[in-house]
């Protein structure tokens, strides 16, 4: 077995969490249950690691079979990159099939044929999602399986999923790959970008709880009702809480939010003041840039108004975020008769 | 009757001890004329008291009859109307007179559809609807439309699947004619559910006669798998490709159920009787038959 795989498998092996070693391997495939019953998985994570690498020497394991256990250690943590979204446009209206083995072969035709050195491996999964894991060389080396592509692909969608962490200059081979075996005619970059994988699916592909007005019947939800704790207390802004709970429901919906980290504005306004005091010679945009980061950001928005930190409804703004499908906004004045400001497309 | 002053005699008594006299007969008469003062200002008082009640039981009066009377009013202003009609020129329909005649066919699209699955609800500024998706009598999935009415009818959101070519049918229909614009989303909806059924059943039910992985895409419009059949007491392999090229149907409109090369004839049989099967019968029926068919 080469050194350089047994090098990555090691290195693969020890990024799993000790509790999940054994199920990946089980899931991988690639060693036996019998072979999987002789390591000790109770002891020193790079002890065990040692262990998967010598069996995997027994199998002959090839850099083929170490990059399945890859795309399934970052299907099972996807949070761990960072994640863009890229929609595709087709101007015709003829349906699509969707073959998998076609659309997988010319994936790796169009790839290999402006790329020799290139590792392509592919692995779908029940939602109909196509993972593709790709590692780059140049025309001189061999491809560099730690700087790898991961491309999330739902068949039939117009959005692909890419977690880049490669040179630059690959990307737009990347790209005119996965239009030509999509059947689309071009691709561009979303301003959608978050750690979590399944929060931006959730946004594209509208998963998220939008709160329509329907007849259609809900289901009771049981909803925590605080016991009235002492009746002694007066809740004299109940009318106003009420209002707000209502305000942020009707916004944000019942569910949990897709998850994003950040939301970012750049602000080319210019400076309202008093007239009588010109603040600023030339009249030129301000320039500025305002970026809200949290753990969760779409969660703490929604939760600003209950907390008396904002006034509710609030600024579309912020709350347009799941529906525009983006969370970097560039800001600019309007022009015409009422200077105001305009999100750009 | 208050006192009067006392008696000439009495005066002349008090004249004589004229310094006693002035002490407490002068008080006594300032006693009486503070007496005096103040029964005064309590007859005022109360008579001032009464006078305000009486007032004041006037002015509820008159209340009371003023409410009547505006009552009275209103409802003549409102009978007027009513029997009157639009007061505005009907010549012209005014932009008001759109919305109103917009909002009422809305209404009566909505009474004619809520028995086939699409319901909807006015809302602020539009119509928000609903569509249902069912299988042969198993409930499925539903999504959700907001539109709104003007200037124009476009949606505004909706949860409706990304694969589903919800944008060319609006450009069809959306304007024109948005029962035709429901009734052709709900095809797709109600076909697409259906497919996705059909494949999940038989992956859920008869995984053991599959053989590898079902290959299936997003919309369910092509799936291909191999499974197996027993004839004679021996296993054989089929190869099935299911392409459903009508999106708003649920069967496939082209079936290829191919076997090796070296099979029996008699596979070649029942791969062209399956064949038959698949373009008629829903796939996970279909394959309930093969293990009623093998029982027997």
């Amino acid at each position: 077995m080469d050194e350089t795989v047994a090098e990555y498998i090691r290195r693969t092996v020890l990024k799993i969490p000790r509790d999940e070693i054994k199920p990946m391997l089980q899931k991988w495939g690639f060693l036996s249950e019998a072979q999987l019953q002789t390591i000790n998985f109770h002891q020193l994570k790079d002890n065990i690691s040692q262990d998967v690498v010598q069996l995997c020497e027994e199998n002959s394991a090839d850099i083929k079979q170490a990059a399945v256990l890859d795309i399934i250690y970052n299907h099972t943590y996807p949070n761990k990159r960072v994640w863009s979204v890229y929609q595709m446009n087709k101007t015709g209206e003829e349906m699509d099939f969707f073959d998998l083995t076609d659309f997988k072969k010319k994936i790796k035709r169009q790839l290999r044929s402006a790329l020799k050195n290139v590792t392509i491996t592919f692995r779908e999964y029940e939602d109909n999602a196509i993972w593709i894991r790709i590692a780059w060389g140049t025309p001189y080396t061999k491809p560099n399986q730690y700087k790898t592509s991961y491309v999330v692909y739902h068949s039939q969608t117009p959005y692909v999923f890419i977690s880049a962490s490669m040179l630059k200059s690959n990307l737009p081979l990347l790209c005119q790959a996965l239009v030509v075996a999509s059947n689309y005619h071009d691709i561009r970059e979303m301003e959608l970008r978050s750690h979590s994988l399944n929060s931006l699916k959730d946004i594209v592909f509208k998963r998220y709880s939008q709160n329509f007005q329907t007849y259609y019947p809900k289901p009771l939800q049981e909803r925590d009702v605080a016991p009235e704790s002492d009746l002694r207390i007066i809740q004299e802004n109940k009318n106003e809480k009420e209002r707000i709970e209502r305000v942020n429901r009707e916004i944000f919906g019942d569910g949990p939010q897709p998850k994003l980290e950040f939301a970012q504005y750049k602000l080319e306004t210019m400076f309202k003041s008093d007239p009588k005091r010109d603040v600023l010679d030339k009249k030129e945009p301000f320039r500025c840039l305002v970026k809200f980061s949290s753990p969760h950001l779409l969660e703490s928005l929604k939760s600003l108004a209950p907390a008396g930190m904002a006034d509710a409804p609030l600024s579309p703004l912020l709350t347009c975020i799941p529906q525009k499908a983006r969370n970097y906004f560039k800001i600019r004045e309007k022009k015409g008769l009422f200077p105001g400001s305009f999100v750009s497309p | 009757r208050l006192p009067s002053r006392p008696p000439h005699s009495w005066r002349g008594k008090m004249e004589g001890g004229k310094a006693y006299s002035d002490g407490v007969f002068a008080h006594l008469e300032m006693l009486e004329a503070r007496a005096r003062e103040a029964a005064v200002k309590q007859e005022e008082m109360e008579q001032q008291e009464e006078k305000l009640a009486r007032l004041k039981a006037r002015v509820q009066e008159l209340r009371l009859q003023r409410d009547e009377l505006r009552a009275k009013v209103e409802l003549q202003e409102k009978g007027q109307l009513g029997k009157g009609g639009v007061v505005s020129d009907p010549a012209q329909p005014s932009a008001r007179a759109v919305l109103e005649w917009k909002i009422k066919s809305v209404k009566a699209t909505l009474q004619v559809f809520y028995l086939t699955g699409i319901s909807g609800k006015l809302t602020k500024r539009g119509v928000c609807f609903c569509i249902s998706t069912a299988y042969e009598g198993t409930y499925l999935d539903s999504y959700c439309l907001d539109l709104l009415i003007k200037p124009e009818v476009r949606i505004h959101r909706h949860s409706v699947p990304v694969f589903i070519p919800l944008e060319q049918i609006a450009k069809k229909y959306l304007q024109t004619d948005i029962r035709r614009f429901l009734s052709v989303l709900s095809d797709h909806l109600n076909a697409y559910a259906g497919r996705r059924y059909q494949a999940d059943q038989l992956q859920e039910h008869f995984s053991d006669q599959i053989e590898g992985t079902l290959q299936r895409n997003s919309l369910c419009n092509l799936l291909i798998f191999n499974y197996n059949v027993s004839s004679k007491s021996q296993t054989f392999l089929l190869r099935v490709r299911l392409l459903y090229g009508d999106l708003c149907c649920s069967l496939p409109t082209e079936v290829v159920v191919s076997c090796a090369p070296d099979a029996p004839a008699s596979l070649a049989e029942m791969a062209a009787a399956h064949s038959d099967l698949f373009r008629r019968t829903a796939l996970h029926k279909a394959f309930r038959s093969f293990g009623s068919a093998d029982k027997s």
